[in-house]
């Protein structure tokens, strides 16, 4: 993928499918260890070991339509050409906690592309799960939080076009204070 | 022109097995993001890249390319072959550059 986001947007819609009610996605950049890690864990319906196993193959998908299932194999490929790696981690019935690691600075790793927009389609897409992002810069953090939104929006619905818009300028504005890539 | 005439043209190494569907060859994508190949080669096209991994035989699959080319002589593990004989893709090898390649496919093909 030409930017990060588009395989976090991949795997939070994974999540979506295990009907996960909270989504935490974090991203993670540490210049000191050189690494970029990206986490997406959920509380959707976890997979077995037989499916965790076959999971990195690309002829593995839960979809009917077609045989092949390109996000966690596309992701692992961008981690490893960068010297990191992906590790997926689940249990049945409590959920399921991807960590892909990217090395920060390697010259093939895609930069982090459209985080604001990303959660903004997250969240309209989904306006009844619990989304949490936290972007961390060497030890500072942003966190946008659903859960916080919705006790200071009440009974307003989370996939107006308002909200939509509104998610994208909260989100670019906590990440342009972290002053990231 | 088919698979076949393409790979004895060009001395293309077949990496796959031997007794693969000997398609015809309509058109040639070259490229090697694979997330960005998924969408864009089509069916019977030549697909050229540097890419060796097993998402290779998922993408070929996908956009149900006629044969993939690996340039620059990239090794290929057997797992990758192996995958690509049970999913009916067929791999191919040359020591040129996908630049070098593509040419000679049009040369070849006119296409």
């Amino acid at each position: 993928m030409k930017e990060l986001s588009l395989h976090i947007l991949d795997i939070a819609q994974n999540s979506v499918k295990a009907n996960a009610s909270l989504i935490q996605i974090s991203i993670d950049e540490d210049t000191a260890a050189d690494t970029l890690r990206i986490t997406v864990a959920d509380n959707g319906c976890g997979m077995d070991k037989e499916l965790l196993q076959r999971v990195r193959d690309p002829f593995t998908t839960t979809r009917t339509t077609r045989k092949v299932g390109m996000g966690i194999p596309l992701m692992e490929m961008a981690a490893v050409g960068c010297g990191g790696s992906l590790d997926i981690q689940s249990q049945v019935g409590v959920g399921t906690t991807l960590c892909a690691v990217f090395g920060l600075s390697h010259i093939d790793r895609a930069p982090v592309g459209d985080m604001p927009g990303t959660m903004s389609v997250l969240v309209s897409g989904s306006p009844q799960i619990d989304f949490v992002y936290t972007h961390t810069v060497d030890g500072a953090s942003f966190t946008f939080d659903t859960r916080e939104i919705r006790t200071v929006l009440e009974d307003v619905p989370l996939d107006t076009p308002e909200v939509a818009n509104w998610i994208q300028s909260y989100v670019q504005e906590g990440l342009d204070s972290l002053q990231t890539l | 022109m088919k698979i076949s005439e393409l790979a004895e043209t060009l001395q293309l190494e077949l990496l796959t097995e031997p007794d693969y569907d000997d398609r015809e060859i309509t058109g040639c994508y070259i490229g090697d993001l694979l997330s960005w190949v998924m969408g864009r080669a089509k069916p019977q096209d030549v697909w050229i890249t540097v890419m060796s991994n097993v998402n290779i035989v998922a993408v070929a699959s996908l956009a149900d390319a006629a044969c993939v080319v690996v340039s620059e002589d990239v090794p290929i593990e057997d797992a990758v072959l192996q995958k690509a004989n049970m999913q009916d893709v067929v791999i191919l090898r040359s020591p040129l550059p996908s630049y070098e390649l593509g040419l000679r496919v049009h040369e070849a093909a006119g296409i």
